[in-house]
């Protein structure tokens, strides 16, 4: 089976192609505020370095958040344009647990910095399940054991993904449409909070 | 010859819109979802929400233009997209789904600045005939250009703050009438008399505009009269503000056309829907036998028609973009 993967919810861009459970194709680096010039040619690198065409994919796995809005939408607009216009399954995963996916301790807990002392954290086993849900935190709140991981600022280890891993876990789960997947950004836009609570 | 068609891509701000235009006259199909709606609780356009309503739709807008048109991608020659001016966010989901399209499909990808498109729209209409002044005016954009044929732009001036458009939705705001306001001045400024002593903004002999000292006179003098317990007359100010802007406007074209021995005048943008600054249009234009042309209202607002049109003459010069194409909030057409 051949399957593309792609993470741009953090400064740090995943692009890898997978085919029968090797790693045919990785790039796993900062970009940062290049990431939208930057992950199309990546895309077509990876096809190249692979000797695949799009059309021979079989599956593509895209993070849908948490992290930078903006990333998250870049690399899931390519992902759901693909999927849709190859009419081949997409699969949603978390940032959290693409972090969380070398799995140094028992516990990892994936964190992205959110700003004003907030960050997007989740915890995942082993087996990267997601025993800790992914939510948006104040980090003086967060009350989880375990290994912290983040490619940002904070007192963590750096994140080293493990792809097979992730795909090994999401392979068998249901694609969904789409026309219907969104990015889960866990946090409303400054807007739409002040409209909801107008005198915080 | 063989025909070419362009599926084109617009989402610079807060309209999603896919279009398919047969060699840069004629519209094939079209889909568009507009967020004006959701806008309006907010009382203008917040980018994020913005942003975050066009991943949301963009795929269906895709889907609903090929279904109207009965069409493939492969039947397509090539992809067109608004690159920019615009608000990055919202230009990035159209950008990178036309940049998918383009490297799935082995298409070539065509950058078409949305200033561009505003003035393609009259060739959905009528070919577009040369040379001729083009004055683009919305919310986003007040730009005044020279053309001396298809796809070759001199930008003569444009606003040095506010765009009309922006200019008339905050003078909205502040006669209490509801988002989106700029229509709403226009039709009270028809029912008042110009009273009220604003000033001609940037006056000069440069083809620029500035709109945010206007603005800010209808908010001091408001302010002012409220201090002294006098209400302001809602639709006085509106004719005050409005005879301002159509002067302005109106005299700058004018002497361009003149400067430039023109005599086709092409008005766009959603503000060329404003019946002020139309009626006076085209009664400088008679008086001075230049031939003045206003799309269609649909054609006025953001569609990807219009990014289709200009794409195809941009596509006929050869300009191509590579993968690498990025979002620009501000870029000049030149």
């Amino acid at each position: 089976m051949k399957y593309l993967l792609i993470d741009s919810a953090t400064a740090t861009l995943v692009v890898a192609i997978v085919i029968d459970e090797q790693i045919k194709y990785l790039f796993n680096e900062v970009t940062g505020k290049d990431m939208s010039s930057t992950i199309m040619m990546k895309i077509a690198e990876a096809f190249k370095e692979a000797q695949l065409k799009p059309q021979d994919l079989d599956k593509i796995f895209v993070t849908t958040g948490p992290g930078s809005f903006t990333g998250i939408r870049v690399g899931l607009t390519v992902a759901k344009t693909m999927a849709w216009a190859l009419k081949i399954p997409i699969v949603p995963l978390s940032s959290l647990e693409v972090i969380a996916s070398a799995t140094p301790g028992q516990t990892n807990v994936a964190l992205i910095d959110a700003r004003r002392g907030y960050v997007y954290a989740g915890a995942y086993d082993q087996n990267l399940n997601n025993v800790y849900k992914d939510r948006h935190i104040l980090l003086n709140q967060l009350n989880v054991k375990g290994v912290y991981i983040s490619y940002d600022d904070l007192p963590a280890i750096k994140p080293n993904p493990d792809i097979l891993k992730l795909i090994n876990k999401h392979k068998d789960d249901p694609g969904v449409n789409p026309h219907h997947l969104n990015p889960n950004y866990l946090k409303l836009t400054e807007a739409e909070e002040k409209l909801n609570y107008p005198h915080d | 010859m063989k025909s070419v068609y362009i599926l084109a891509i617009e989402s610079s701000c807060d309209e999603t819109s896919v279009s398919i235009i047969k060699d840069g006259k004629e519209e094939i199909a079209t889909a568009t979802l507009s967020q004006m709606d959701t806008h309006a609780n907010y009382g203008g356009v917040v980018p994020e929400i913005a942003s975050r309503m066009h991943i949301e739709n963009i795929t269906m807008v895709l889907e609903e233009t090929l279904n109207k048109a009965n069409f493939s991608i492969d039947d397509i020659d090539a992809i067109a997209v608004t690159y920019g001016p615009g608000l990055v966010g919202s230009l990035l989901v159209g950008l990178m789904a036309a940049k998918t399209l383009a490297f799935i499909y082995d298409k070539p990808l065509i950058p078409v600045h949305h200033i561009a498109g505003h003035i393609y729209a009259n060739n959905l209409v009528k070919p577009l005939e040369f040379p001729l002044i083009a004055l683009v005016v919305s919310g986003g954009h007040t730009d005044l250009l020279y053309m001396e044929d298809d796809y070759n732009f001199k930008r003569l001036g444009g606003t040095l703050d506010d765009a009309v458009g922006e200019a008339y939705d905050k003078v909205a705001r502040v006669i209490n009438l509801p988002y989106p306001g700029g229509p709403l001045v226009d039709k009270l400024a028809h029912e008042g008399i110009d009273t009220y002593p604003l000033p001609l903004p940037l006056d000069d002999d440069s083809y620029n505009f500035s709109f945010s000292g206007l603005k800010s006179a209808v908010i001091n003098l408001t302010h002012n009269e409220g201090q002294r317990g006098h209400q302001i007359i809602p639709e006085n100010m509106a004719t005050s503000f409005q005879n301002r802007v159509v002067e302005i406007l109106t005299k700058k074209t004018m002497r361009a056309l003149k400067e430039y021995q023109v005599n086709r005048l092409i008005v766009a943008g959603g503000v060329a829907a404003n019946k002020g600054l139309r009626q006076r249009l085209t009664e400088l234009c008679a008086e001075n036998n230049v031939d003045l042309i206003i799309p269609p209202i649909e054609y006025c607002t953001d569609n990807a028609a219009m990014i289709g049109a200009a794409g195809y003459y941009a596509y006929k010069l050869g300009r191509r973009a590579d993968l690498t194409l990025n979002a620009k909030a501000s870029d000049q057409l030149n």
